[in-house]
């Protein structure tokens, strides 16, 4: 099991908003919705496109892909809309104080 | 053991003044490289937005990281060199970190007049011969931030000049080292007369096969009038390596070329291969052979460009995935409106050795002129189960018949291939690597 990681300060990632950061040589999207804090794999699994480029939906705790729309779910990573079927990688998201933690999953 | 500075100052103005300064180099060259320096400092990072780069994230590549011409000592050992086993040469030469290391030419064909090893050394003594080539810019440096880099930076060079009718019989052989974490900033100019023949065998490798490091280089292959170069490229980077690099060749009048490239290695490529075929009747013949593995991302965009009438193009890249690994091959056949009676073909074939690797196969046409032929052709697919059933029910077992089925579906490009020591490096290479599929 890897460590929790500091990535950034909350103040970094507005509510709502996102954050690209670097972790173990990985592209993470860091979100924050609803006063809380997920982390995706900044990758779309439908065709490689950068999510954290794309809009955010708080309200219904979805990110798209800015190229072709696919939708994921910020907390599980699962797929919701076409053309992505397959989900991307969700990780731990932990808060101490001012900063915020993640733990990439195997 | 290899003692690598730490990753200090990138690519900054005073490693660029510090290069030019310990160079000595003519004042046309000196103004070529820093009108490319100020482009690479204009140009940004290559866009995911764009199409030739939004299939290949390069995010995680940063320029500050890498040191060049870092202080480094030379091995006692380099690693051993596939392409030229057994073979008689013509010349040879190596290269370490962008440092020339060595270069021989036998003297049988020094005295016919061709010039072969550093071009960083054979530039400053044969200037005037080599200018016009050179400023014929084959690849421009304003294309990207990568181009501009190498146009202004490149150092531990090859060049090979046949002069006009020499036929040279033996191969010559290049090979370019990299140090954990080393950078390679290697051009490769090869220039044949007219009615001059010759095989260049060049070959990459690092000094541990899982060190990291970056190669920013580029080929520029001068083919002129009734003249035949056989070249070959095998690019055997340790598996950490961001290897980008911009390839051309211009092919003159009823002149032949045959390239051969071998993709094994580094981390992520993004190669741009180019061939113009520029005088009329001439002809190119292109062959890729990738086997990738781990997570690897070879990105191969290729190019054969018809200006004149009555040339031939036969493009076949055949790749074999492992792993969660990646490839993308984008191919382009351009016919300008003159060049009539072009007869073109490309065509990608992939092996899927798993379930979780991918390979994107973007064949494309842009044809002006109205009486051609021009075809493409693109597959992907597993490992047929009722093969591997067969060899299986005749004494294999499963690891040497995936084995033999991966040998069989490059021997079509290893039939192109009349050296037969590349064909055995490829094939060797390959086998190596060869695990049983995933279910």
């Amino acid at each position: 099991m890897s460590e929790f990681l500091p990535v950034a300060m909350k103040a970094e990632v507005p509510d709502p908003g996102s954050l690209l950061v670097e972790i173990d040589e990985q592209l993470i999207v860091l979100i924050h919705a609803a006063g809380h804090y997920y982390a995706l794999d900044d990758v779309c699994t439908h065709d490689g496109g950068p999510l954290s480029e794309g809009p955010l939906d708080a309200e219904e705790g979805s990110i798209a892909c800015p190229r072709h729309g696919a939708k994921f779910d910020i907390k599980t990573g699962a797929a919701l809309t076409m053309p992505a079927t397959k989900p991307t990688r969700s990780h731990e998201v932990k808060v101490e104080g001012e900063q915020i933690f993640v733990r990439l999953c195997e | 053991m290899i003692a690598t500075a730490p990753p200090t100052t990138g690519f900054s103005q005073e490693v660029f003044d510090a290069f030019l300064a310990d160079r000595d180099e003519p004042g046309w060259l000196t103004d070529r490289r820093v009108a490319a320096w100020k482009q690479f400092n204009n140009l940004g990072m290559p866009s995911n937005r764009d199409e030739e780069w939004m299939r290949t994230d390069i995010r995680l590549f940063h320029f500050d990281r890498f040191t060049p011409f870092a202080d480094i000592k030379t091995p006692a050992e380099l690693p051993s060199a596939l392409l030229a086993v057994g073979v008689e040469l013509a010349g040879h030469s190596s290269s370490l970190d962008s440092l020339s290391l060595s270069a021989e030419l036998s003297e049988v064909w020094a005295k016919r007049g061709v010039l072969f090893g550093s071009l960083d050394a054979l530039v400053k003594a044969h200037g005037d011969l080599l200018r016009p080539y050179i400023e014929r810019q084959l690849i421009d440096p304003n294309q990207d931030k990568f181009s501009a880099l190498n146009a202004a930076l490149w150092s531990g060079a090859n060049l090979l000049f046949v002069p006009k009718g020499v036929k040279v019989t033996d191969p010559f052989h290049s090979f370019s080292v990299l140090s954990s974490g080393g950078v390679d900033l290697g051009k490769t100019l090869v220039i044949l007369e007219q009615g001059a023949e010759a095989t260049l065998l060049t070959e990459t490798a690092s000094t541990d096969p899982d060190a990291g490091g970056m190669h920013c280089g580029s080929i520029e292959l001068i083919v002129e009038k009734e003249a035949r170069l056989r070249y070959v490229n095998l690019q055997n980077w340790g598996s950490g390596v961001w290897h980008f690099a911009h390839q051309m060749g211009h092919v003159g009048a009823n002149a032949g070329l045959q390239w051969t490239i071998g993709a094994l290695g580094s981390r992520l490529a993004k190669v741009n291969q180019h061939v113009a075929l520029v005088g009329q009747d001439s002809e190119a013949q292109v062959n890729g052979v990738m086997f990738t593995h781990g997570k690897q991302h070879l990105c191969y965009n290729t190019h054969q460009h018809h200006k004149a009438p009555y040339c031939r193009s036969d493009l076949l890249y055949k790749s074999a995935l492992q792993d969660k690994s990646r490839t993308v091959w984008r191919g382009m056949i351009k016919v300008d409106e003159k060049a009539q009676r072009t007869d073109a073909y490309q065509r990608n074939d992939n092996l899927m050795l798993s379930t979780t690797a991918r390979a994107d196969s973007i064949p494309g046409l842009e044809i002006e002129a109205d009486d051609v032929r021009c075809t493409h052709g693109s597959t992907s697919g597993r490992v047929d189960d009722h093969q591997l059933f067969y060899a299986m029910t005749r004494g294999y077992t499963r690891q040497e018949a995936v084995r033999m089925i991966v040998t069989g579906f490059f021997q079509q490009v290893f039939d192109r291939i009349p050296i037969e020591s590349v064909r055995d490096a490829l094939g060797e290479a390959i086998g190596r690597r060869v695990r049983d599929i995933e279910q």
